[in-house]
């Protein structure tokens, strides 16, 4: 197949894919009744998949090596970062401390 | 479309999705690289970022196509790294319930990791439909404006960013601001230890099914934990 066709179809077949994906449940219980033992479990799926997208970026370094001693320096930051979001619940206070941390630790240890 | 429609509500929600842009940047750039790598045309590289809008799927997807891979092969690869969009529609569902199918199909289009980090906890207290769905909206927007920026900026410039500045941690940090402050009752915090647990032990699985998998068991444990809460009273 012709390299740029193939891209086109890819576009438009996984445009679909990640469309359909958004969309599923959203349209499904749109017009019916949610079970009563799904919507309990969607209660935990904000603390569920947070962490499962925080984790992995910050313990494996590089991808795939886990890193839980203290020379990992993403570990450090998103520890102190976690701290200072617990606190004071502010995205900006989070960043600012955790993007901080990792450039003066990488700096001086790095 | 307009009965739904708060001015606030957009404002305020673009207003708290814009610090998560930062850490985003960068990785919409590599989209970019990777999509002209993999041999499209500048316009096949935007249309990636404008309709597949998923870093994840469009990363798969490329270094698939580049790796030679057959076509059905990508579409699957691509459908496993959305899974995790399944259980955000079904968290949102009951919320976007009252709207119309345009809101719904609309706010479905827009609905990424950092929107529904963000928006979920608003919808969870408080009940002011229009301002919600206008936050979301304003959040989602957003979002694809800017992904679609900086695909642009590396289509045209490359990885101007230097690796070295690793401002893609800026990402995992705007999830954790959403995620720590929620880490106040018994159950949160063993939802989060076990998923904790199980995306580390699972870390090995193809396609970051590591992810879905995990939250998966975190949420078994939730359920669990509430439970177990319940019947001691």
């Amino acid at each position: 197949m012709d390299r740029q066709l193939a891209i086109w179809l890819l576009i438009f077949g996984v445009g679909a894919i990640t469309f359909t994906a958004r969309l599923s449940f959203i349209a499904l219980f749109a017009r019916r009744r949610m079970p009563p033992l799904l919507a309990e479990a969607l209660k935990h799926v904000p603390v569920a998949m947070l962490t499962a997208i925080v984790v992995p970026a910050v313990v494996f370094a590089p991808a795939g090596v886990l890193r839980l001693d203290p020379g990992n320096l993403k570990l450090i930051a998103a520890i102190l970062a976690g701290a200072v979001a617990w606190w004071t619940k502010s995205a900006v206070a989070t960043i600012v401390v955790g993007m901080g941390a990792l450039w003066v630790l990488r700096y001086f240890l790095g | 479309m307009r009965a739904h429609f708060s001015r606030s509500g957009f404002l305020e929600g673009v207003r708290d999705i814009a610090p998560m842009m930062l850490g985003m940047v960068p990785f919409g750039m590599v989209c970019g690289v990777g999509a002209v790598a993999a041999g499209a045309s500048p316009i096949a590289a935007l249309a990636m970022s404008m309709i597949m809008f998923s870093g994840a799927a469009q990363i798969v997807a490329t270094q698939m196509l580049v790796a030679g891979a057959p076509f059905g092969v990508i579409l699957l690869s691509c459908l496993v790294v959305s899974l995790r969009l399944l259980m955000y529609s079904a968290a949102m569902a009951p919320y976007l319930r009252p709207l119309d199918h345009r809101w719904r199909n609309l706010l479905s289009f827009v609905l990424t990791d950092q929107a529904f980090a963000r928006t979920i906890q608003r919808f969870r207290k408080s009940d002011d439909l229009r301002f919600n769905a206008s936050y979301f909206l304003g959040s989602g927007a957003f979002t694809w404006v800017s992904w679609q920026l900086a695909t642009v900026l590396g289509i045209a410039a490359g990885r101007i960013i230097p690796a070295s500045w690793d401002l893609e941690f800026v990402v995992p940090l705007c999830f954790l601001a959403v995620l720590a402050p929620v880490l106040r009752d018994r159950v949160s915090v063993l939802v989060f230890v076990v998923a904790t647990a199980a995306v580390i032990a699972l870390d090995s699985m193809p396609l970051r099914l590591s992810m879905v998998c995990g939250g998966l068991l975190g949420i078994a444990a939730g359920m669990l934990g509430d439970k177990l809460r319940d019947e001691r009273g």
